[in-house]
């Protein structure tokens, strides 16, 4: 079937926002090609046009304008002319936080997913992970992911997570195994920042024939013959120590059950680790992820745009939930990163990895705002 | 922009009858060029965080800074007086709305006037050079004459789209999903090219 035009728009801005099916139907069909030629064309017109106007504000002295507009307005205001306000329906802190922590569970997330993405060819193999990419998912992907989970056992490791506030930069930095990053505040978050450390801790994942033959028969199909020595196999992602930086809000005090989300105004967190590294006994990782990008259950189209990746090794895949997010590739300070978005704009998230650290920056700030406290990092 | 759209950005209640306006924040801000130290209300950071988007989606369709910054005075001023110190999580959307909404009625009613140009032409007036000058002021009469000539449609989603909002956040602003943008975007841009028509880009 043919893209839509509004797929084919997409995809000149946002490429990542496009699926692989998408993606490989287009370098192959002459008719798309040609509509897109002309979607490009118009569009590129229309940026032309726009280019010209882009404005130069002096925020300082809009704040004073507006302040003496409004000590008029209120001057002037009738009674009986005024609005009953009405607070809007906000959105839950809680689930902001859930969105806040669902960014830093990116990082997390990204070492879960070298379960199906490590590059690691030998036993015992290290993964150094130095770029992100997008891999587009629906709701129900999300839903068929989690059922991997049917297809062997998942340990949570010897070690529980615990966050422990630190008093300063520079202890956390310590027990994080990494040198002290300098940030520069965020604008618009209130209070100093403060310093936490999450201990390090090791994630498993052990495929077992038995298991994933009866997953694949719930989901109606049979399980692909079986690489030798695949049954039993266990990856185990090793998760470094990492440095928690947060700014209006106590991550230390909300995971352990004290505190509270603030009522109002942006939170930032900022996460920096050492790369997590990846061990495999049984089989290789290149092994065992081919395996289950072809058993049933896994939506053909995750797995396409993971084999799409084709740089295993260097590459980590970063679900990105399409319906209610966008993402786009991003340069921090000469390392390839990835930025993704909540559908409302307010919520932003950006991760990135340098010189053997995985930064994640994550806060209830637009997309500017995120890239530049991450550019801020040094 | 509509109260129709803030109340259904908000579910807010507009009711003539009470309640007081609440006095924006910033009149106490100090007369000095410094950066302005920490922010205390939603309301206040929500200014710093958007107002040069909310400026800059006016000026997409106004090809006019001033004139922006205007309309950005009076879309902060009016979401103020509606919901006060702490305008909730979907505010930023409501202001782009409300931005390119307040714009487009700027350049429509001007062009019902027959004076539309009168204004926005001393924008460009002290060029350096004439002929740039020139050129400039043409293809921003161009832009306001086709937004305001295409159907507001178009002309919003080309406004917050080419502003710098994600699809996500024109998605949100437009209340569509996010796959509608990509098809709203392509129509507009190509009534947008045949209405200037090649010769003016």
């Amino acid at each position: 079937m043919h893209l839509s035009d509004g797929t084919l728009r997409r995809s000149l801005d946002e490429p990542v926002a496009i699926d692989a099916r998408s993606r490989g139907h287009l370098e192959s069909c002459d008719r798309c090609r040609r509509r897109l030629a002309g979607i490009t064309a118009d569009a590129t017109s229309a940026g032309a046009m726009f280019a010209s106007n882009r404005p130069d504000v002096d925020i300082d002295a809009a704040r004073l304008r507006l302040g003496a507009a409004e000590a008029s307005a209120v001057a002037l205001t009738a009674p009986g002319r005024n609005i009953r306000h009405a607070p809007a329906p906000r959105r839950p802190l809680g689930t902001w936080g859930g969105r806040a922590m669902a960014g830093i569970a990116c990082a997390a997330g990204a070492s879960v997913l070298l379960v199906v993405s490590g590059g690691a060819q030998d036993f015992l193999s290290l993964f150094q992970p130095s770029k992100f990419a997008a891999v587009p998912v629906t709701a129900t992907d999300v839903r068929s992911l989690a059922g991997l989970t049917g297809y062997g056992t998942v340990t949570g490791g010897s070690t529980p997570l615990r966050i422990t506030p630190e008093a300063n930069a520079a202890a956390a930095a310590a027990l994080a195994g990494i040198p002290a990053p300098e940030i520069s505040a965020p604008a618009g978050v209130d209070g100093a920042p403060r310093y936490a450390v999450v201990n390090g801790t090791d994630v498993s994942f052990t495929f077992l024939e038995r298991l994933a033959r009866a997953a694949a028969a719930r989901s109606g199909g049979q399980l692909p013959a079986l690489p030798a020595g695949l049954d039993g196999s266990t990856l185990t992602v090793s998760i470094n120590p990492a440095m928690v930086i947060s700014y209006g809000l106590d991550v230390s005090s909300l995971y352990n059950g004290g505190g509270t989300l603030p009522s109002s105004g942006a939170a930032v967190v900022v996460v920096a680790s050492r790369t997590p590294t990846v061990s495999s006994t049984g089989v290789t990782v290149g092994t065992l992820e081919n395996y289950l990008l072809s058993v049933p259950g896994i939506p053909t189209g995750v797995a396409a745009e993971i084999r799409a990746i084709r740089d295993p090794e260097q590459t980590v895949p970063i679900p990105i939930p399409i319906d209610v997010a966008s993402a786009s590739t991003v340069s921090i300070n000469g390392a390839s990163g990835l930025l993704i978005g909540d559908s409302t704009g307010i919520g932003s998230v950006v991760l990135w990895q340098h010189n053997g650290v995985v930064y994640v920056v994550a806060g209830t700030v637009n997309a500017a705002d995120a890239l530049g406290i991450a550019r801020s990092v040094r | 922009m509509s109260q129709s759209r803030g109340r259904r950005c908000f579910s807010g209640v507009v009711d003539s009858s009470a309640a007081p306006v609440h006095a924006v924040p910033f009149v106490s801000v100090r007369p000095s060029r410094a950066p302005v130290v920490a922010t205390s209300t939603g309301f206040e950071r929500l200014f710093v965080a958007e107002y040069a988007r909310v400026t800059a989606i006016a000026a997409r369709v106004l090809a006019d800074q001033a004139a922006a910054e205007d309309v950005a005075q009076e879309v902060f001023l009016d979401l103020h007086r509606r919901f006060g110190n702490d305008p909730g999580a979907q505010a930023p959307a409501w202001l782009h709305a409300a931005a390119v909404h307040r714009a487009l009625n700027a350049i429509r009613s001007r062009r019902r006037r027959g004076a539309r140009e009168e204004r926005f032409a001393t924008g460009v007036s002290q060029s350096d050079d004439p002929q740039a000058a020139v050129e400039v002021a043409e293809t921003r009469r161009a832009i306001r004459a086709a937004l305001a000539r295409v159907p507001a449609r178009d002309a919003t989603v080309l406004a917050l789209r080419y502003s710098g909002l994600s699809y996500a956040e024109t998605a949100t602003a437009l209340g569509i999903g996010v796959n509608g943008v990509g098809t709203r975007l392509r129509r507009a841009e190509a009534r947008l090219r045949k209405e200037v028509g090649d010769a003016s880009l």
